[in-house]
Order: C-alpha cells, then sequence, then structure tokens
C-alpha cells in the first residue's frame, strides 16, 4: 500500500503526460507517412522524404520562418510590458487600479474574429500597410493579457522580506530589482513567456487579418486544408515541438556540467573540521 | 494580337502604365464602378491572388511554370499570392476597402460562385470589366460555362477551375450511395453520413431530389429543402455538416458517405481505392472558381493572363497539377498524352451526361438574406 | 535613481505606461469602432446607418440565449476538468521534477506550438469510431455498440479541455513552484497528515495560481468557435460560432458586434462575482 502511495503520483504524472502527448506522437508519426495523394491520412508507408524535402510545399518555408520570427519578437515585447504591468498592478496603489486591471481581461474575452476585423479597420483608416508589422502589433496586443495574469500570480503572494533584506545590505532598488527579484520571477516569466509563445505561433484569425501578403504557418496550413494536407506540414510541427524541447534539456545539461565544472575548480574555501582536528603526520 | 510589339515596347508601355496607375486620381476614377478598367495600359506586375495548390508548381525549381512561361511571353512579372483560403474569410478581409472605393492591390483574385460572395462583389460593381479585346482565347471557353446566371454576358468573370458537388461513399462502408432519399432516410446509413456547409452544396442536391430546379429558386421549393435538411439533422441521420473535412473520416470509415467535393476524391482515391464518388442519378452541383478583377485593378495585365491561361496547352499543364475541372476547350486531348489517367477520370473531366445532370444554384437566391439566416440556423448558428 | 525617489509616485505610472499605451492604441480603439458598428442598423445590401440600435443588443440575448448558455457550460466544465487533469502534474513537476522542471513544463506548453489543425486531425484519428479508444469504452459498456465519441458534446468539451490544459498548467505550476518546501516540513512537524499539510498550506499557497488558471482557461473557452466546428454538430455550436456566422456569412456586422460585447460584458460581470467569491486579493494583490 505504501508503495502505491508513494508512486501514485509519478504514475498519474505518467499518464497525464501521455494523454498530453499522444496526438503529438500521433503527428510525429504521420510525418514519417509516404502518401500518395494529397492528403496525409491513411498510413502508406514509412518514408524519410518528408524530413528530407520539408520545404517541398511551395510557401511552406517563409511561412515557418515568419511565424518563429513574429513569435519571439511578439514574445518578447508582449513579456516585458506585461510584466511591468503586473507589477504596477500588484505593488502600487494608484486611482484606476481597479480598471486597468479589468482591462486586461478584455482582449481575452474579445472573439477574433471581431478584434481582427476591427483592428484591420483601424489599420486602413491610418493608411498603415498591413504585414509583418501589423500582424507583430497584434500578437503583443492579446499576448500581453496573458503575461500579465501568469506573473501576476507570482507577485501576489511574492515574499518581500528577500528584497528588504538586500537592500538592507546595501544594494538600491535597480540592483535589487535584478539581482532578486527578477530571478524569483524568473519561473513566471518562463511561463508567461512559452504561453505567449504558443499564442502566436498557432493563431490564425486576427493574423488573417491583419497580416496582409504574409503567411504564416498557421495561415498555410489552413489555406492548403482545402486541398491538401502534406506530410510536410507534419514534419514543420514535429520539428518545432522537438527543437523545443531539445532546448530545454540542452540548458538543464549545460546548467549540469557548469555546476559540475565549478565545483571541481573551486578549492574548499574554509579548511574541513577533519582537517584542523588531524595530528600532523610525523 | 498585341503580343506583337517589342518587348522593348511592352516594359516601356508597363512601366509608363504602373506610374500612371499608381497616381491616387486614377484609382479615384476607376474604383467604385465596372467601367473602363485601369487606364488601359499594361502594367509591369500581375498581382495575382488565388487559392493555395490551384495552380501548378514544380517542386524541383520551386517555381510556377506556367507564371514564370507567362512573364517569359508577356515581360509582365506575377505577384502570386495564396491567401484565399475561403470565400467568406477572404471577403471578411477585403470587403472595407472595398466598400469605400479603394484598391485591394490585386488585379485578380478568386472566388467561387456557388457562395453568395461573388455574386455580391459583381452587383456591388467592386469588379472591373474584363477586356475582351485581349481575351481571344475566351472562344475556348466550354460551352455549359457561357453564360452564369450572375455574369451572363461574362463581362467581369472567368473560370479559373470548375468542381462538382455530389456523393461520396466508402465502399467497405455501403454500398453505392446514388441519391439525397437514401442518404437522408436511409437507416443504415443513420449517424454516418455528413452534408456541406455551404449554402450552394447542401440545399441545390435536396431542391434536385425533391423535384425542383436548383437554378431558380422560389420560397416554396427553398422552404421543402432546409425542412427536409433539418428533420435530417434532427433524426441524427446527418452526422455533422463539414467542409472539406469529411475527408478524414470518410477515409477511416467513420463515415458511411458523405456529401462531397469531386476533386477531393480524386485526391483521396490513391490512398483509399474503396471511396467512390458520383452525382446523385437526379442531379448535383457545378460549381466554379471565377477569375475576377476588383476595383482598382489592372483590366488589360488580367485580360492578357486570362488569355493565356486559356490556351489549351495552359491549361492542360495547370489541370495536371491541380486535378480539377478545367473551363477550357480541347483539355483533354492534350491531357492525355502526359496523363492518361486523369485524361480518362470522370472526376477531372466529367462526361457530356455527367455535365448535363450537374446544375448550378440560383445565385440570388445566394444573396437572399432570409434564406441566407435560415440556412445559418439549420447549421447551428 | 533619484529621481525616482523624489517621484515615488510616479513609479507606477511608469510600469503601466508602455502596455497601457499598446492597448489602447490596438485594442480599445478598435473596440471602440466595434461598439459603434453595435449600435448601427441596415444590411450589407442597403448599407448601414449608425442609429443608437440598442434592439440589437436585446434581439442578441433573446436569439442566442442557448448558444450563451450553452458556452459557459461548456467553459466551465472544461475549466474544471482542466485543473483536475492538470494539478496533480504540476504538483509533481513542481515538488518531484528537481532540475527536469523546466523540461516538463515545455512538454505542456510544447504540444500547442503544434498548429490546431494538425492536433486536431491526430485526435480525429486517435477517436475514430473504429479506432481503439472507442472500441475500448464500446467494450467496457461505456458507450453503446454504436456509441461514437466523435461529432459529440463530449468530443467539443474534450477538445476545449484539451487546447486549454497548458493554460491552466502554467499559471498553478507558477504559485506552486514558489512554494517553500520547508513549510511543508515545519507543517508535518506540527503533526500535520499529508492531507492536512496539503489542504492547509499548499492549497490555499497555490491559490493565486489556480484563480490565474481558471480565468486564463474560462474566458477565452467561452468565446471558442473552432471545437465545435471542428468536432461538433449544430447542436454543440457556441456563441463564438454565431458570432462567425454572422460576420463572415450574414455579413450582419452589428449583430456580430453586439453579440461580442454581450460576451464581455457577461464575462466581466463573471469577473466580479468571481472576485468577490474568492477575495479581490487574489484578483490584484
Amino acid at each position: 500500500m505504501r508503495w502505491v502511495k508513494r508512486h501514485l503520483l509519478p504514475a498519474y504524472a505518467v499518464l497525464a503526460f501521455c494523454y498530453l502527448l499522444l496526438p503529438i506522437a500521433v503527428v510525429i508519426a504521420f510525418s514519417f507517412n509516404a502518401p500518395s495523394g494529397r492528403f496525409n491520412y491513411v498510413w502508406e508507408g514509412f518514408t524519410l522524404d518528408n524530413w528530407v524535402n520539408w520545404d517541398a510545399p511551395p510557401g511552406i518555408q517563409s511561412a515557418v520562418v515568419k511565424s518563429l520570427e513574429i513569435g519571439m519578437l511578439s514574445t518578447i515585447l508582449a513579456t516585458a510590458l506585461g510584466t511591468l504591468l503586473a507589477l504596477a498592478i500588484v505593488r502600487h496603489q494608484f486611482r484606476g487600479r481597479g480598471a486597468t486591471n479589468m482591462l486586461i481581461f478584455l482582449p481575452m474575452s474579445t472573439p477574433e474574429i471581431v478584434l481582427g476585423a476591427s483592428l484591420l479597420t483601424l489599420f486602413l483608416n491610418r493608411q498603415v500597410v498591413t504585414g509583418f508589422g501589423t500582424i507583430f502589433i497584434a500578437h503583443v496586443m492579446f499576448i500581453v493579457s496573458y503575461v500579465v495574469v501568469t506573473v501576476k500570480a507570482r507577485l501576489i503572494d511574492f515574499d518581500r522580506h528577500l528584497e528588504e533584506a538586500a537592500m538592507d545590505l546595501g544594494a538600491n532598488e535597480w540592483v535589487t530589482f535584478r539581482k532578486v527579484t527578477l530571478p524569483l520571477l524568473a519561473p513566471a516569466i518562463l511561463s508567461a513567456a512559452l504561453l505567449g509563445f504558443a499564442l502566436s505561433i498557432d493563431d490564425f484569425v486576427i493574423t488573417y487579418f491583419v497580416s496582409g501578403p504574409t503567411q504564416t504557418f498557421p495561415l498555410f496550413v489552413w489555406g492548403a486544408a482545402r486541398v491538401a494536407v502534406p506530410p510536410q506540414v507534419n514534419v514543420v510541427a514535429s520539428a518545432i515541438f522537438l527543437v523545443a524541447v531539445l532546448i530545454m534539456i540542452g540548458n538543464v545539461i549545460w546548467g549540469l556540467r557548469g555546476r559540475r565544472a565549478r565545483e571541481e575548480s573551486m578549492p574548499p574555501a574554509v579548511p574541513l573540521p577533519e582537517q584542523l582536528h588531524q595530528p600532523e603526520a610525523a | 494580337m498585341t503580343m506583337r510589339m517589342t518587348r522593348r515596347q511592352l516594359v516601356q508601355r508597363g512601366a509608363a502604365g504602373a506610374t500612371l496607375l499608381s497616381l491616387p486620381n486614377l484609382l479615384a476614377a476607376c474604383g467604385g464602378g465596372g467601367g473602363g478598367g485601369g487606364g488601359g495600359e499594361l502594367a509591369d506586375t500581375l498581382r495575382f491572388s488565388n487559392w493555395p495548390l490551384y495552380i501548378d508548381f514544380d517542386e524541383k525549381t520551386k517555381q510556377h511554370p506556367t507564371l514564370d512561361e507567362f512573364t517569359a511571353k508577356t515581360g509582365i512579372k506575377v505577384d502570386y499570392f495564396e491567401d484565399i483560403n475561403s470565400n467568406a474569410e477572404y471577403f471578411g478581409k477585403i470587403q472595407r476597402p472595398l466598400s469605400q472605393g479603394n484598391s485591394i492591390d490585386r488585379d485578380i483574385i478568386v472566388l467561387t460562385d456557388n457562395e453568395r460572395f461573388l455574386g455580391l462583389m459583381i452587383d456591388k460593381g467592386w469588379v472591373e470589366e474584363l477586356d475582351k479585346d485581349l481575351i481571344p482565347n475566351i472562344s475556348n471557353l466550354i460551352d455549359a460555362q457561357k453564360s452564369p446566371p450572375f455574369d451572363p454576358d461574362r463581362t467581369y468573370s472567368l473560370p479559373w477551375q470548375s468542381g462538382m458537388t455530389g456523393i461520396a461513399w466508402n465502399e467497405k462502408e455501403t454500398g453505392p450511395v446514388t441519391s439525397i432519399t437514401q442518404l437522408f432516410e436511409d437507416p443504415k446509413l443513420k449517424g454516418k453520413v455528413t452534408a456541406l456547409n455551404g449554402m450552394g452544396d447542401t440545399p441545390p442536391l435536396v431542391m434536385l431530389d425533391n423535384g425542383d430546379d436548383p437554378a431558380s429558386v422560389t420560397d416554396a421549393t427553398w422552404t421543402a429543402a432546409i425542412d427536409r435538411i433539418q428533420a435530417a439533422v434532427d433524426s441524427g441521420q446527418i452526422r455533422r455538416f463539414t467542409g472539406n473535412d469529411y475527408a478524414q473520416p470518410l477515409s477511416q470509415g467513420d463515415l458511411a458517405a458523405a456529401i462531397a467535393w469531386s476533386g477531393d476524391i480524386y485526391q483521396l482515391l490513391s490512398s483509399n481505392p474503396s471511396l467512390r464518388w458520383a452525382l446523385p442519378t437526379k442531379g448535383g452541383v457545378i460549381w466554379t472558381d471565377n477569375m475576377i478583377i476588383p476595383t482598382g485593378g489592372s483590366a488589360p495585365t488580367a485580360s492578357t493572363f486570362m488569355n493565356f491561361v486559356y490556351d489549351p496547352k495552359i491549361a492542360a499543364q495547370i489541370a495536371a497539377y491541380v486535378a480539377y475541372v478545367p473551363p477550357v476547350k480541347g483539355t483533354q486531348e492534350i491531357l492525355a498524352k502526359t496523363d492518361p489517367k486523369m485524361a480518362s477520370s470522370e472526376l477531372v473531366f466529367p462526361s457530356d451526361a455527367t455535365l448535363a445532370n450537374a446544375h448550378q444554384f440560383d445565385s440570388k437566391a445566394l444573396n437572399n438574406q432570409t434564406y441566407v439566416e435560415q440556412w445559418q440556423k439549420v447549421l447551428g448558428a | 535613481m533619484s529621481f525616482l525617489h523624489r517621484h515615488k509616485g510616479l513609479t507606477p505610472y511608469l510600469l503601466l505606461l508602455p502596455g497601457i499605451v499598446w492597448l489602447m492604441l490596438f485594442f480599445v480603439a478598435p473596440l471602440g469602432f466595434l461598439g459603434y458598428q453595435s449600435l448601427q442598423t441596415g444590411t450589407f445590401d442597403t448599407g448601414y446607418t449608425f442609429d443608437w440600435a440598442f434592439s440589437n443588443y436585446w434581439d442578441a440575448i433573446s436569439d442566442y440565449h442557448e448558444q450563451f448558455v450553452r458556452s459557459f457550460v461548456y467553459a466551465g466544465i472544461a475549466t474544471i476538468l482542466a485543473l483536475l487533469v492538470s494539478y496533480p502534474l504540476v504538483y509533481w513537476i513542481a515538488f518531484r521534477a528537481g532540475r527536469w522542471k523546466n523540461v516538463c513544463l515545455i512538454l505542456i506548453v510544447a504540444p500547442l506550438f503544434v498548429t490546431y489543425l494538425v492536433r486536431t486531425l491526430a485526435w480525429l484519428n486517435i477517436l475514430a469510431d473504429e479506432g481503439p479508444v472507442v472500441g475500448f469504452l464500446r467494450d467496457i459498456h461505456v458507450l453503446g455498440p454504436d456509441g461514437r465519441l466523435l461529432a459529440t458534446s463530449v468530443a467539443v468539451v474534450a477538445g476545449i479541455t484539451y487546447n486549454f490544459l497548458p493554460f491552466m498548467a502554467l499559471p498553478v505550476y507558477v504559485s506552486l513552484e514558489q512554494i517553500d518546501a520547508r513549510l511543508l516540513e515545519a507543517a508535518e512537524d506540527l503533526y500535520a497528515s499529508k492531507r492536512q499539510a496539503f489542504l492547509r498550506v499548499t492549497l490555499p499557497l497555490s491559490a493565486p495560481g489556480i484563480v490565474a488558471g481558471t480565468l486564463l482557461t474560462f474566458i477565452p473557452a467561452a468565446g471558442d468557435f473552432i471545437n465545435a466546428q471542428l468536432l461538433g454538430t449544430p447542436n454543440q455550436y457556441m456563441v463564438g460560432n454565431v458570432i462567425q456566422s454572422k460576420f463572415l456569412d450574414v455579413l450582419d456586422y452589428p449583430s456580430a458586434a453586439a453579440l461580442s460585447f454581450i460576451l464581455m460584458a457577461l464575462i466581466l460581470v463573471g469577473l466580479l462575482g468571481y472576485a468577490r467569491a474568492v477575495g479581490t486579493e487574489r484578483l490584484t494583490g
């Protein structure tokens, strides 16, 4: 019984991951399919050809590149803006605090189709040419809210004693922020950034309206879907997934190696007690 | 004809045309009406918006052979955009500037005639007239397409490719499904059938099954069709309404039959030989993706391109890749030499008997607001 | 830094400025136009005129209250399911995954990097009528012999849950991760059982994350349309689908706008009620 109890949680975690990743496994599996027609619905045979010729469908390469560029840029800016907003809302009293808090939730609750169309109207009225820039603007706009809510979750019960201690020890506010606050907020900021990137890289409706001639990966996929689902779509999707996971794994391994190197290269700062009390050998 | 001019003359004219075209005055002059077309000069670039995977593409060179050949022949560059993925969504994107009389920076866009938007654009005057002097190959247009209800004289539009709406079935799941009656009422098919969510796809098929003419819809015939479809939904016979997402469930056996497009089935056949498609015996629908010139587009440039793709050799080249029904006479014979399998496929080159059984939907009905709302209600909205 | 010392009151406004300006320009302004549209009358054919047509709102509620209710029910169920599924998972990640925490986080979020259509096609494959999952459920008599999972409410809610799971999981993780393990040790030293330690220490401390997660899941889910469109029948259509239809097919822009504002208003009202229930500090800190 003890054994079951101890292993219940990890077993659940495994099951939960299976549930989350099962469709992804299917996606990856079908990226190796060799369909004879334009649709990739029936398994017909294994091939590495799709991975080798991943950019065979016209337009897929530039679409992926655009999606990744927009994703990273908009995530970075939105995370920055959102973190600042969260800090302001949680840590300061100011007029309009309640209203600002409510305002943050509005973009999430607005259906994308009307938001996209209205945003396009705005751009048209101001004679802004639609394209990469307008997609970037729109993405930052709808990602900010998610960042604010996620970072706030961390800030609300944030233990300020550590910051107070740092300042007692002579750090000014900026240094405290950089060396105490930000590192402690890092998991929240990372989570917010991951969610933001996910929102950007998978957005279709708003992007469709404000994209002008620019094609992002979701636009490509939904557009092509009327006549084809080329296996290269699975390849690109799988690749993005795998690269993200590998980057994180790489991060861990690099951190491990760094720690071991540091431990090995540093002499003990303080003599070990045994060394102090050992009589000198004659 | 006009191709006789030297390359240099063409480029010079093109350059002059492009400068003229960029002046706001000219846009204002061309905007908001079907008259005249953009200035009479050939531009140096053709801006063409189309559906994805709807023109030939060479995977080795990563180019579109037809477009390259066009540029080589006329000196006009082609900016090709594959940004139309649905009539409704594309229209939603372009309606605002067009409604204000502004150009959308395209010379040719492609919309489908069994949805409301093509007819709407023509009715509202958001299109330029074709320059038929530049399209002598228009005589190659197949007879069935010469006079569609929304553009009886082909003043504004020319077909790009056509397709048919009929019934597809999976032989492993059921015997042939040849009528709407069977689709909607056969208890063996209950819950294993889907219908298309297009107003110009499912209702006309039902009307034909009722013995009514979909080319001239009346309130009575419309209501009869709608009621029948609603009954099939309520009874659970129709599993759901789909766009082309019937393809996967049909392939994997979740569906026994579906109202489906011919082009999809042609593509699915090689992976799934047990699929079959046919027009219902009482008649099906033929729909056409049409090229039109939106407000502010350059009619001469667009017309030159249209003439180019109405050459049977070019049409065959496009058809070989796209595998939908080409609108150009003579394509089948040329294709028979390079791809006899496709040339003999009923799905790509329907016989005259099939064509006689394929009808077009009343374009006025498509824009009847009451009908539209009633159809959306059936869909669940 | 001394500028900020002297003008301490300015700090919040400086922090707010860039984000608020962005939202003002690119969200509030378009929203204003949308509001204007919602009060227009007319049809696409005859053109629209501004008319203070509040009747649009009334018509929207009376015609589509069924879809509104359904949207909130589906979003609510999906949110609860997402919480139940993800809480134990992120608990394990926060307390037991050690240095592999970030890898686990990525494994939760990265499925969202795979385009929605491709993910859903995979689910269509997995949950096929003749597939292993449905077969198993038929064998154990959860489903009838002709039963199916796809094209049902179950499929739509499951789709919403799956696609919003990371939006629940990550904020909850953020809250759990900062809990000092020594607090739990202290609780146990004070003779709390594991269950008590969880209920009286961990759960309350993770409350901000739970609140954040439920908001990030429920609010966008209520306006979702794509899951119902690909996985459902007309009986599963939500408000998002109605708005899509009004905008794209019926070309009734005032209706679409009015429906959108009603959705937003209902969500805001819900938010205020939620804030009162959980305590406003949980929402604002």
